[in-house]
C-alpha cells in the first residue's frame, strides 16, 4: 500500500540511528528508551506512560508521591524492529493488592508484526513475533524464539530459545533451525530491514 | 508454502538417495550446457498439459539420472526441501545435511517452563515432566499460575490456600475443588490429593460409584484369601447401596494403581520365577535381555529344545501360573456395573452438557477414565530437550549446544550457511511501468501477471572465507503445468572471500551505505543486460533472472476453455497437481568450487590440487526460488 505523500520525510531519525515514523503514537517517551537503529513505523503505538508508580491506582493512600527517579517503561534494543499498528504496553499485574506495571523489555534484533500486541515481560534478542500475535502480560519469550502469526502467547507463558510457538492459546509447535539468527538468514534480517526503511 | 515471497528453499542431495560422488560431479559439470540442449526436449507447453504427465513420466524412466531436472512440484520433493537455515554440513563428508541425515543425541532435559535442567536420572524415575511447580492448563493448554485465593490486602505475608489459576481460560483448581496448602512443591500436593484423599464429591463420584458386586469376573472362581476381604467388602457396599459418597472405597489415582499394579506383577515374577539370577524380577523389567531368554524358557521348556534356550531342568513340572491382582490394594479396579449408563446419563443430563464434556483432546493427555471437564487435572508440564547432532554417515558431531536450558550458545555449530552461498531473492522494480517513482514500483509478488517478464535479483552471499565460484543453471521453462520461462543473464560469476570479521566491522557501515545507494541507483536506471552480473559487494553477488510467468491452465489469458484433466490423468494426481498451481517456483542448480585449505587427513584431493596446500572443492545441489503467485488472469 502506498503511502500517503508528504512533504517531509515519514520517518524521524535520532542521534542514534532510530527511525520512528510521525505518524507513531508514542506516549511517555521519558520512559522510553531505544537502543538506537531501532525502527518503529506508522500507527504503533508505545505506552510508556504505563510505568509503575505513576498509574498505580492506589485508592488508600493517594498522597504517596511516585518515586522520584523516572522509572523505564520500555526499553528496546539496537536493530529492533516495530511494524505497522503494533503495540507495546509495558506488563502489569495485581502484586499485593496493588495493580502495578513492569517494565517490558525488548532485546536486539527484534521484530514485531504488524498489528501485534505486545505485553510480555521480556522479547530476548532475535525474537520474531508474527502479525498479529498477542503475547500476553508478564510473558517471557526467550532468545531466536519465533511467534506466528496469530498467535495468543497467554500471560506469563515462557517460550524457550529456539522455539517456534503458535495457536490460540499458544503451545510450542517446533524448533528453528541451527541456522536461524545467522546475518542475512531468516532471523537475522535486522539489519537489512533497517536499511531499507525510510529510503527512497 | 508458509513463507512469505519470496522465498528460497535448498534441497537435500540425500533426497536422490546415495548419489555416488563422480555422478554428481558429472552432472555438475555438465550442468552449464545443460539450458541450450534441453531447450527442444521435454516439456511440452501447457496446451497440451493433459499428456504432459505421461509424457513427463515416460521422460523420466527414459533420462538418464542425471539428466533430470528438479521439480518442486514432485511430491518427494517435500521432503529434501528446507530454509537454508535449517541445514546442516558435514566438513568431513563434505555435504549438506538436513534432518533426515543426522541422528540426535539428548544433551540434556529441561522444563519450557521454568528453564531449570532435570537430570536424566530423574526423568528415568519419574517421568518427563517438571517436577516444580509448572504445570499446564488441562483445558487449554495454557500454563497456570500458582495464585491465593485469600483476598490480598496487601499487608504481610500472603497465607491461605492456593490454587492453580488459567490466565487465558480462567480455568482454576477450584473447578475441580482442588485447593493447596502451601505455594512451594505443588505437583507432590496435588499427587498426594489425587491419589490418597478421597476425592473432592462431584468430579469423582462415579469412580467412588464403583460396586464390587460386579465382581463376576472369571478370575473370581479362582481366588483365595484375598477373596475374604472383597466378599465382606461387597456385603458392605451391597448394604449401602448409595456409593455416589462412600468414603469407605477410596478410588485409586490413575498413577497409585500402576505404581500398586506394577509392584503387583513383580512380585508375582518374583514369586513364580524358577531360576534367582531372573532378568524379568530385576528392576531393568521386562525390556532387559534377560526377559526374553526368560520368556523363551517358558514356551520352550516343555519341548525337547528347552535346554537350549536355558529353561529349567525339571522341564515336566508345571510352572507356577501367575495369577491376576485380585483386590484395590494390588491394583485391581472394577469397572462400575452401570457405569456406562452412568456416564451416558450424565452426559445426558443438562447440568454437564456440551462443555461440561472433556474433548478428545483434552482427554488424550488425562487418564484414562477422565470423561468429563470436572475430571481434568492440572498437567505437569513436559519436559524439553537440548540435543546433539550427528551425521549419520561418518558419526561426526555437526551440532552440539551448551547443557544449559538458559543459553543459546553451542560449542558446535556446522551450519550450512557457512558453507554455501545464502540466497537471498528480490525482484527488481520493472523498468517499463515506472508509474510510481517515489516509491519501489516492485511488482506485487501475490498476483504476477502471466506472460509478463519481470527480473528477478537473486543474491548470494559467500560466507566462507575463500572466494567461490558459482554456476546456476536452471531448466528453461519451469516443471509443471504453468511453463514460465527463466533466464539466469549471468549464469558464471564469482563471489568474493569473507574475509576477516574486523574489516567488515571497521568499514561496515561506510561499505554497505555505499552499496546500497549504488544498488539502488542501479534498481532505478539499470537495465539488465545477459552476461553481466548485476552488483557485486565484498563477499556477495547478485545476478538478474528474467522470468515470464505462464499462464495458468483454464486461465484467460490462455485463451482455451479450462478442462484440462478430462482424460487419461488419475483424478488424484490432478488433484495433487492443481494445488497450488500457480505458486512460481525456479527450480535452480548450483554449482560451486572453490579453493580450500588443503587438510592432512583429506585423501581424495590428487586430482584437483592446485597450489602446494590448496585443493579444489566443489559442491553442487538443487536450490528452489519461491518468486510468487500467478494470477489467474491477464
Amino acid at each position: 500500500m502506498p503511502p500517503p505523500k508528504t512533504s517531509k520525510s515519514e520517518y524521524i531519525e535520532t542521534d542514534t540511528g532510530n527511525k520512528i515514523s510521525r505518524r507513531s503514537q508514542i506516549h511517555g517517551t521519558q520512559h522510553i528508551i531505544l537502543g538506537g537503529k531501532t525502527v518503529i513505523q506508522a500507527e504503533a503505538v508505545i505506552r510508556g506512560d504505563l510505568f509503575r508508580g505513576a498509574s498505580t491506582v492506589d485508592p488508600n493512600n493517594p498522597s504517596t508521591p511516585p518515586p522520584s527517579t523516572p522509572s523505564v517503561a520500555i526499553n528496546v534494543g539496537r536493530y529492533s524492529y516495530i511494524s505497522k499498528s503494533a503495540i507495546l504496553r509495558p506488563p502489569s499485574r495485581l502484586h499485593r493488592g496493588t495493580h502495578s506495571f513492569y517494565p517490558l523489555k525488548i532485546g536486539d534484533h527484534v521484530f514485531v508484526g504488524e498489528g501485534a500486541v505486545i505485553e510480555a515481560a521480556q522479547l530476548g534478542n532475535h525474537v520474531h513475533v508474527g502479525k498479529g500475535a498477542v503475547v500476553g502480560s508478564m510473558a517471557i519469550i526467550k532468545d531466536y524464539a519465533y511467534v506466528l502469526d496469530g498467535a495468543v502467547v497467554p500471560p506469563g507463558m515462557v517460550v524457550p530459545s529456539w522455539c517456534v510457538v503458535g495457536g490460540k492459546p499458544a503451545r510450542i509447535v517446533g524448533e528453528v533451525g541451527e541456522g536461524y539468527g545467522v546475518e542475512g538468514a531468516d532471523g537475522g534480517l535486522a539489519r537489512e530491514r533497517y536499511r531499507v526503511v525510510g529510503r527512497p | 508454502m508458509s513463507r512469505p515471497f519470496p522465498y528460497t528453499f535448498i534441497s537435500c542431495p540425500c533426497a536422490d538417495t546415495p548419489v555416488p560422488d563422480p555422478a554428481r560431479k558429472r552432472r555438475s559439470r555438465e550442468s552449464p550446457q545443460k539450458q541450450s540442449p534441453q531447450k527442444p526436449a521435454p516439456r511440452p507447453s501447457t496446451s497440451e498439459g493433459e499428456k504432459k504427465g505421461t509424457t513427463a513420466n515416460e521422460q523420466r524412466d527414459e533420462d538418464d539420472e542425471d539428466e533430470q531436472t528438479f521439480d518442486p512440484r514432485s511430491p518427494r520433493s517435500d521432503f529434501s526441501l528446507y530454509p537454508p537455515e535449517q541445514l546442516l554440513y558435514c566438513e568431513e563428508c563434505h555435504q549438506i545435511k538436513c534432518s533426515r541425515c543426522i541422528t540426535e543425541e539428548i544433551v540434556s532435559w529441561y522444563c519450557p517452563s521454568c528453564l531449570f535442567e532435570t537430570p536424566s536420572s530423574m526423568v528415568r524415575g519419574d517421568g518427563n515432566r517438571c517436577g516444580r511447580n509448572c504445570f499446564n492448563c488441562p483445558v487449554c493448554t495454557a500454563p497456570l499460575a500458582v495464585s491465593t485465593i485469600e483476598n490480598a490486602t496487601g499487608n504481610g505475608t500472603q497465607q491461605g490456600p492456593w490454587v492453580l489459576s488459567c490466565a487465558y481460560c480462567l480455568w482454576t483448581t477450584l473447578d475441580i475443588g482442588i485447593k493447596f496448602d502451601k505455594p512451594t512443591n505443588i505437583r507432590s500436593q496435588l499427587q498426594k490429593m489425587t491419589d490418597a484423599t478421597p476425592p473432592a464429591a462431584f468430579d469423582r463420584s462415579r469412580q467412588a460409584s464403583r460396586t464390587l458386586d460386579s465382581l463376576k469376573h472369571p478370575l473370581s472362581s479362582s481366588a483365595s484369601v484375598e477373596e475374604h476381604g472383597n466378599a465382606r467388602e461387597r456385603e458392605r457396599d451391597i448394604e449401602h447401596p448409595a456409593p455416589k459418597e462412600d468414603p469407605t472405597a477410596p478410588p485409586m489415582g490413575a498413577d497409585a494403581q500402576f505404581a500398586a499394579l506394577k509392584n503387583f506383577y513383580r512380585a508375582q515374577i518374583a514369586e513364580t520365577s524358577n531360576s534367582p539370577n531372573d532378568h524379568l524380577s530385576s528392576d531393568f523389567g521386562f525390556s532387559s535381555p534377560g526377559a526374553l531368554n526368560r520368556l523363551m524358557s517358558l514356551y520352550t521348556s516343555s519341548s525337547r529344545l528347552g535346554g537350549l534356550y536355558g529353561g529349567n531342568k525339571k522341564a515336566k513340572s508345571k510352572p507356577p501360573v501367575m495369577r491376576e491382582a485380585l483386590t484395590a490394594s494390588e491394583g485391581l479396579q472394577i469397572a462400575p456395573k452401570n457405569g456406562e449408563a452412568d456416564i451416558i446419563a450424565r452426559l445426558a443430563s443438562p447440568d454437564c452438557g456440551w462443555e461440561g464434556v472433556a474433548s478428545l483432546d483434552q482427554r488424550k493427555a488425562q487418564a484414562p477414565n477422565a470423561r468429563f471437564v470436572g475430571d481434568l487435572l492440572p498437567l505437569p508440564v513436559l519436559l524439553r530437550t537440548k540435543r546433539a547432532k550427528r551425521c549419520k554417515s561418518c558419526k561426526h558431531i555437526l551440532v552440539k549446544p551448551e547443557t544449559k536450558p538458559q543459553s543459546t550458545r553451542f560449542r558446535i555449530r556446522l551450519i550450512a550457511l557457512s558453507y554455501i552461498p545464502l540466497p537471498t531473492l528480490c525482484p527488481l522494480a520493472f523498468s517499463s511501468s515506472s508509474a510510481l517513482p517515489s516509491m519501489a514500483p516492485t511488482p506485487d509478488l501475490d498476483s504476477l501477471s502471466p506472460l509478463r517478464p519481470i527480473h528477478v535479483l537473486l543474491t548470494l552471499k559467500n560466507h566462507m572465507f575463500d572466494p567461490v565460484r558459482i554456476t546456476l543453471a536452471t531448466p528453461p521453462v519451469t516443471p509443471g503445468r504453468v511453463a514460465t520461462k527463466v533466464t539466469v543473464l549471468s549464469p558464471q560469476f564469482e563471489i568474493g572471500a569473507n574475509s576477516d570479521v574486523w574489516d567488515e566491522a571497521l568499514q561496515g557501515a561506510s561499505a554497505t551505505s555505499s552499496g546500497d545507494s549504488k544498488s539502488a541507483g542501479l534498481g532505478q536506471r539499470g537495465v539488465p543486460e545477459a552476461g553481466k552480473v548485476w552488483d557485486k559487494g565484498r563477499n556477495w553477488t547478485t545476478v538478474v533472472l528474467e522470468v515470464v510467468p505462464g499462464t495458468l491452465p483454464g486461465s484467460s489469458a490462455e485463451g482455451g476453455d479450462g478442462n484440462p484433466e478430462t482424460t487419461d490423468e488419475d483424478v488424484v494426481a490432478v488433484a495433487a497437481s492443481r494445488k497450488d498451481e500457480d505458486v512460481l517456483e525456479i527450480p535452480v542448480f548450483v554449482h560451486m568450487d572453490w579453493d580450500a585449505d588443503a587438510q592432512l587427513d583429506q585423501q581424495n584431493l590428487g586430482k584437483a590440487s592446485k597450489a602446494d596446500d590448496k585443493v579444489t572443492r566443489e559442491l553442487a545441489y538443487w536450490m528452489v526460488l519461491g518468486v510468487g503467485r500467478i494470477q489467474a488472469s491477464l
